[in-house]
């Protein structure tokens, strides 16, 4: 259960990659030659490293349309661990490699393979990959932070870290820990006040001051309309709930509560945190992939745990609703050199008609760049983005009372300038992507209440609980058009 | 911070390429170097952090010998000892370092004194759980120090054996966040104790109570179970202990542990619960189902480790833990969890992987190959169909999935499946017609690879395919390579190579029928690639190629155009048909296309080759023709090698064209030594006699009107081979060495050639020249290309050159029959500029030091011979002039003082003082100086 190295690596477009940070455990690798015997393969140094990875992740010669070590098409490039190659085709390999991407960065490690000489072992059989993963994803939130795109220079000194993270996470190659996640280090901590209840590893002290928790619920809705009987339209929507707990004690008790209205569907694929102390066999039973049946539990989702000091996620789940928020239709027809463009937008009456933002964007690919745009709307306003491209319709904060919006006209494309290809949205292959956020509310109706949170602890604290619903991958295609299948179940 | 700096650099040069950086000094002189600085006590805590992190990372290439480590960790046990109290992180990196070097320079398993000094150690400092006193700081040594253990636990398996009892009480006792560190130590110790005993024959109840009580040395006699320890699930038969013993103690321990498994990190869980589930395999006393308590918290984890470590229970106890509904149930989460919006693509994969590996109750096959569990049905993986919104690993992924799945399916099931598949394939063969990206491209052909090595026998799809495809190279012939690998890698791996013909034939005809406008030359060199690939089938008839490439060349400009690559590429196909089995049907066609070319293409060695090819045809036996071809393939020596087509595109053709690199060393510049009388200025003979001129310094300085006069340094070098180069390097030819310089202060050095250098010959000089801008000390570096001699070409790195100050010294560029007056003369009119301060940079400055052994006469002797303008010893009084190209002059009176030795220097360039100082320091070596500014 040990990793032999680790990398990162940034690569710039059109650069050579550059090893960012690196780290190898010796003792490891003593332990990697003596179970590998004659089939030990040493890892390279460092200087080569890069080219190396690049070529499997298909990133280097971006110029050349096809090279053969790294377009193979016997490759199989579907699992996460690749393989090292060095010294030409038919030499030496070094696997399982497993990378972790974000924009510029690749995080990549070796883990040990603890396995007889002879031929490949499955990856599910090796202890260390899991752990390897865990250790890149912990590695990636660290480097990253939450938004993912961190200014250089915060990403230097993250980087200039690493070695005393390493020091405390994996400081011979084993993994203890995963690193902290950037920024989301707790404020008020006091060391841990020492006697008979014993501190857990995952929490470096107590917490301090005012008693607080905060629980969001966020749910995020995905759909693809395709408005054609030959093609059915789908939903779904998943949620997390995300907690903050200020509390004080050692192991302080907290048990959050998820309800469901009556009639509700059940909350599926429940992932929880591993703080979570016990969980109800019933809760864990509804699964998507499944066939559902009305008797399934429904609730309420009780989550005992005992909260780590940072922001955490303590659960997660799908949920199958009825209708999609908003449905949509869009047709487009092709006239010489315009379209005739015809969206309407419907929101379902059970959603609560307040946003605070809702957008629809129409986006034109293959096209020249668009010249005079007529079209009207029933509501909102509507912009032309300054690359000519993207129509952006600005619904606001409300539909207006009929619950309907409409987008009429004529988008000429006299421009000589060709604007963005897209090699999906050739022809007529269209869609509008929306945009929108609906404070207060979920689709599933899942809802956290602030009496059902419930904390053992000495101090009352202030509860505080959220719940919003955001639009992810939410797309209408036009129903004149070809659109591309965007799920097997439909077919099924 | 000044002296961290340069460390800096060498650390990372040698973390970047130990290689590299040892072909410059050795990793004996290195390692001295990095114990030293760690002793010295001005160093700082980060500096010494970094020393020891060369260690760290290549104990085994600073300590190639155990003795060697374990001197080296003697020394950094003294090290440790000294460092104080407060610098934690360099401690905690200083105790890693030494068991890194104890553990991989095999101390630990050769049981050396030091290794044993160095457990004590461990162990005491584990002991000393009272360091309240020092604040909570010094938890981080403990936490190293069991991290340390754990590591030679592993290493050698069971040397905590008889410690047990301590460390179980330790474990107990700590409360603080360490307690997972006690923990995971004294778990890892039990699991390697049981497994001992499980190996000996017969094992009595006192015996096994025994390792719980443990609280003894270390047990090293243990080490012979090695390395060889493998997690249970690689072992072909699992150590077990005999039934029967009281394991009611060791019950309680499990369960206690496993309860408060849940204060551990995740990571550090899964990896308790892996020892747990080994120990409970090996001893038939404890039950699986004391997991049962910890399942359901399991089934439901986030956590990708602990996931993984549920389904290695699985795996160990299948259905005495499991039932089947466990099973069902977890294969679902399983599906759910490989497609789950929230869980990064990673992990994904791995959950996808996990599916295909799935540990059965009862699985039908054992093979380790992919299989699929017999729960997965296309229903239950319906959620797992691969879109073209999916990023290329898990489209490529679900692909190979449902594949699977399809196969298996029931018939009306698995059409409607196969179907579905296919048309994913022909959605994504639709982008890469519309100009997908490259991207795209591979990742399609990757998924119709898949497609096909599951499907080729649905022989309705399968001829569907070759359809578009054809279709799609008709308007995209740059995929031509894609094609071809899609055609081999099929064929080489599918039993029925039907398909790749059909593909074949398929695009031979797409050319055929191809308007003969968009026969361009871009897309005709595709073709070409594709005609020759098909040449090689003998089940496909060939003269349509023969017509196609006969009218092609007719009909168009190609031959007045001469293009060599073209004529090579089209002579490429001719060769893969002269060994054409039906060479019997197209052999006029053939002589025909040969003949033309040798007639007309507009290039001498086209021509030669085809009338080559021709005679071959007509005078040789399809047998003897193909055996001539097929040795062509061999190579041979260099001298037969030609870059033309006579033999087949190959590797060994690639690499003669291409120049290869090679990441050692292999040639290096040496210095030659020159006397310093040696050193007369070349410029000696520029001018006859002016010894009549009034004024010396107005000769002097006229001299510098003449452009480029007294511009360069000129440095001998012999190129020699590095110490320990490859034979393959013995002897090199044609070498051409490239110079880059590190700094803008020289102008640029231009490329030198030698005709060859061989390892057992007398070096060949190099004569570089330098035109410094400004004199100062500098760095080449030096690259070289040269043949070896079988043919290949190689590009190769030399060691960096240093260029000292000293080096760049001229004697005053006078002419050589000079009297001495009339340099003295130039000397003390340059002196007196620059003493009232003419040109501006000008500065004077003073060195003092005392004689040592040596006597002044010897020092000037040996270092200014050259240099001197006037030589008094009786009024001990010496004058030196160095001059530094472009116009630099630096000149020293020294004299001989009562108690010291004192240099006055001048120079008009101030800049150049740090320089002098040092230079003067180090030649008058470690004598005392004092230097006050003018």
């Amino acid at each position: 259960m040990s990793i032999r190295a680790l990398w990162v690596v940034s690569h710039e477009k059109g650069e050579s990659g550059k090893v960012r940070f690196s780290r190898r455990f010796p003792t490891v690798e003593f332990r990697a030659k003596s179970l590998a015997g004659t089939q030990y393969v040493a890892i390279p140094e460092d200087r080569v490293i890069p080219q190396l990875l690049l070529t499997e992740l298909g990133l280097v010669d971006a110029d050349k349309p096809y090279v053969e070590v790294r377009d193979d098409c016997a490759r199989q490039h579907r699992s996460p661990a690749v393989e090292l190659r060095f010294n030409g085709p038919g030499g030496r390999t070094l696997w399982p490699v497993l990378t972790v991407t974000q924009g510029p960065l690749i995080l990549a490690c070796l883990p040990l393979v603890e396995a007889p000489p002879g031929p490949r072992p499955p990856l599910p059989s090796l202890a260390s990959v899991s752990q390897g993963l865990a250790l890149l994803s912990g590695l990636q939130d660290f480097l990253c932070g939450p938004g993912g795109k961190p200014e250089p220079d915060v990403q230097a000194s993250r980087l200039a870290a690493l070695p005393s993270v390493l020091l405390q996470v994996c400081p011979l190659g084993r993994p203890l820990d995963t690193p902290p996640p950037a920024g989301l280090v707790p404020a008020a901590v006091a060391p841990s006040p020492g006697g008979a209840q014993k501190q857990p590893a995952w929490k470096a002290g107590v917490h301090r001051g005012r008693a607080v928790v905060s629980v969001a619920l966020t749910e995020k809705v995905r759909s693809m309309q395709y408005g054609k009987s030959s093609q059915q339209d789908i939903w779904d929507v998943y949620g997390m709930v995300m907690c903050k707990c200020e509390v004080e004690g050692v192991l302080p008790n907290v048990t959050v509560t998820l309800t469901l209205p009556p009639n509700g569907s059940p909350l599926q694929d429940i992932l929880v945190h591993p703080c979570v102390t016990s969980l109800d066999a019933s809760i864990l039973t509804a699964c998507s992939v499944d066939e559902n049946d009305g008797s399934a539990f429904s609730g309420p989702y009780k989550f005992p745990f005992s909260p780590p000091l940072e922001l955490f996620r303590l659960c997660s789940y799908t949920s199958q609703v009825p209708v999609p928020p908003i449905l949509g239709s869009y047709q487009l027809k092709a006239e010489e050199n315009h379209l005739k463009v015809n969206v309407v937008l419907k929101l379902h009456e059970s959603v609560k008609n307040s946003f605070e933002y809702c957008e629809a964007h129409i986006p034109f690919f293959n096209q020249n760049l668009m010249g005079n745009v007529e079209v009207k709307v029933s509501s909102g306003q509507l912009e032309v983005s300054k690359e000519k491209n993207l129509l952006v319709w600005v619904l606001g904060q409300k539909f207006p009372k009929s619950r309907e919006a409409t987008l009429e006209g004529t988008v000429y494309f006299s421009g000589t300038v060709a604007g963005p290809t897209d090699p999906l949205c050739t022809g007529l292959t269209a869609y509008i992507k929306l945009y929108f956020r609906v404070p207060d509310l979920t689709l599933s109706g899942c809802s956290v209440d602030q009496h059902s949170v419930q904390v053992y602890s000495s101090a009352k604290p202030r509860i505080v609980t959220t719940r919003e619903l955001v639009s992810s991958e939410y797309y209408i295609w036009n129903s004149t058009g070809d659109a591309p299948v965007s799920s097997g179940l439909m077919v099924l | 911070m000044t002296i961290a700096d340069p460390w800096d650099q060498r650390i990372s040069a040698f973390l970047l390429s130990p290689s590299e950086f040892l072909a410059t000094t050795t990793s004996e002189s290195f390692l001295a170097e990095v114990l030293h600085e760690l002793r010295n006590d001005k160093a700082n805590d980060q500096l010494k952090v970094l020393l020891v992190s060369v260690l760290l990372e290549h104990p085994t290439i600073l300590c190639p010998s155990s003795s060697v480590g374990e001197e080296t960790a003697v020394e950094l046990l003294s090290v440790f000892s000294n460092v104080p109290q407060k610098s934690i992180v360099l401690k905690c990196n200083i105790m890693l370092a030494i068991t890194n070097v104890i553990i991989c320079t095999s101390c630990l398993a050769t049981h050396t004194k030091t290794a044993e000094d160095w457990l004590d150690l461990l162990f005491q400092t584990i002991q000393d759980t009272n360091d309240f006193r020092c604040g909570l700081s010094q938890q981080a040594l403990r936490a190293t120090a069991c991290d340390c253990l754990r590591e030679m636990e592993t290493c050698n398996p069971g040397l905590l054996s008889q410690k047990l009892e301590a460390l179980y009480l330790l474990k107990q006792q700590e409360t603080t966040v360490l307690h997972q560190s006690y923990c995971m130590l004294y778990a890892l110790g039990l699991k390697n104790a049981v497994r001992i005993l499980a190996k000996q024959k017969d094992v009595t109840d006192l015996e096994f109570k025994s390792i719980l009580g443990g609280n003894e040395g270390f047990a090293w006699k243990n080490s012979q179970l090695g390395l060889t320890s493998l997690p249970i699930n690689m072992m072909v038969q699992v150590p077990c202990l005999p039934p029967g013993l009281d394991c009611k103690e060791l019950k309680s321990i499990m369960s206690s542990l496993l309860d408060e498994s849940y204060l551990l990190t995740p990571i550090s869980q899964s990896a308790l619960l892996r020892e747990l589930v080994e120990v409970v395999a090996m001893v038939p006393g404890l039950s699986p189902t004391l997991f049962k308590s910890q399942l359901l918290r399991l089934f439901g984890t986030a956590d990708v480790s602990l996931m993984h470590a549920t389904l290695f229970m699985k795996d160990t106890f299948t259905d005495s833990l499991f039932t089947a509904e466990d099973e069902n149930f977890l294969l679902k989460r399983l599906v759910g969890t490989a497609q789950h919006p929230l869980l990064r693509i990673s992990e994904k994969l791995f959950y996808m992987e996990c599916i295909l590996h799935f540990p059965e109750n009862r699985p039908i096959s054992s093979s380790g190959e992919e299989s699929l569990p017999v729960l997965v049905t296309p229903r239950l993986a319906a959620s797992l169909h691969p879109t073209v919104f999916n990023d290329s690993a898990t489209m490529l992924c679900r692909l190979n999935l449902l594949c699977l799945v399809h196969l298996e399916a029931d018939e009306g099931e698995a059409d409607k499946g196969i179907d579905y598949l296919f048309d994913h394939i022909m959605a994504l063969l639709k982008i890469v017609d519309n100009d997908g990206s490259r991207e795209v491209v591979v990742t399609s052909f990757r998924g119709l690879y898949i497609f096909l090595t599951h499907f080729n026998g649905v022989e309705q799809l399968s001829e569907k395919l070759i359809d578009r495809l054809c279709d799609m190279y008709s308007r995209h012939s740059r995929l031509a390579p894609n094609l071809i690998g899609l055609a081999d890698r099929i064929q080489e791996n599918l039993d029925d190579p039907v398909w790749s013909v059909k593909l074949l034939r398929g695009l031979q005809k797409s050319i055929m029928e191809m308007p003969p406008l968009q026969l361009t030359i871009h897309n005709l060199s595709w073709h070409l690639k594709i005609l020759k690939r098909v040449a090689k089938e003998g089940q496909i008839t060939q003269k349509n190629t023969i017509y196609l490439l006969l009218n092609v060349l007719i009909n168009s400009n190609l031959c007045e155009r001469g293009n060599w690559q073209v004529g090579n590429a089209v002579l490429a196909v001719c060769r893969n048909l002269l060994e054409h089995p039906s060479i019997d049907q197209m052999f006029i066609e053939l002589a025909d296309l040969l003949q033309y070319i040798s007639v007309h293409y507009d290039d001498t060695d086209i021509k030669d080759h085809a009338r080559f090819y021709y005679t071959l045809l007509t005078n040789l036996s399809w047998e003897k023709l193909t055996g001539l071809l097929v040795k062509g393939l061999d190579g041979g020596r260099a001298k037969e090698r030609s870059h033309s087509a006579i033999i087949a595109e190959s590797e060994g053709i690639a690499s003669n064209l291409t120049v290869h690199k090679t990441n050692r060393h292999v040639l290096q510049l040496i210095k030659v030594h020159e006397k310093a009388s040696q050193n007369s200025s070349e410029n000696s003979e520029s001018s006859q006699t002016m010894a009549e001129a009034e004024n010396w310094l107005e000769v002097y300085q006229s001299q510098f009107q003449t452009p480029g006069f007294g511009s360069e340094v000129t440095l001998r070098y012999n190129l020699t081979h590095v110490k320990e180069s490859d034979p393959l390097f013995d002897k090199v030819f044609t070498i051409c060495l490239h110079f880059e310089l590190k700094d803008s202060n020289y102008a640029k050095v231009s490329d030198i050639h030698v005709p060859c250098v061989f390892k057992d010959r007398k070096p060949p000089e190099v004569k570089v020249k330098l035109k410094p801008f400004q004199p100062y000390p500098t760095t080449l570096c030096i690259s070289a290309i040269f043949t070896t001699q079988d043919g290949r070409s190689w590009h190769s790195r030399l060691p960096d050159v240093g260029v000292s100050f000293p080096e760049i010294f001229l004697p005053v560029p006078l002419p050589l029959n000079t009297s001495c007056e009339s340099k003295e003369q130039v000397f003390d009119h340059i002196w007196e500029a620059a003493a009232s301060g003419n040109p501006d940079k000008s500065a004077i400055s003073l060195f003092c030091f005392k004689t040592g052994d040596e006597s002044l006469a010897t020092l000037i002797e040996r270092h200014f011979q050259g240099y001197l303008i006037t030589d008094h010893p009786t009024e001990r009084l010496w004058k030196v002039l160095f001059f530094l190209p472009p116009m630099c002059h630096v000149l020293l009176k020294i004299t001989q003082a009562e108690d010291a030795v004192q240099v006055s220097v001048a120079t008009d360039n101030w800049e150049l003082l740090p320089f002098v100082n040092s230079y003067l320091q180090n030649i008058t070596d470690q004598r005392s100086t004092t230097v006050t500014d003018g």
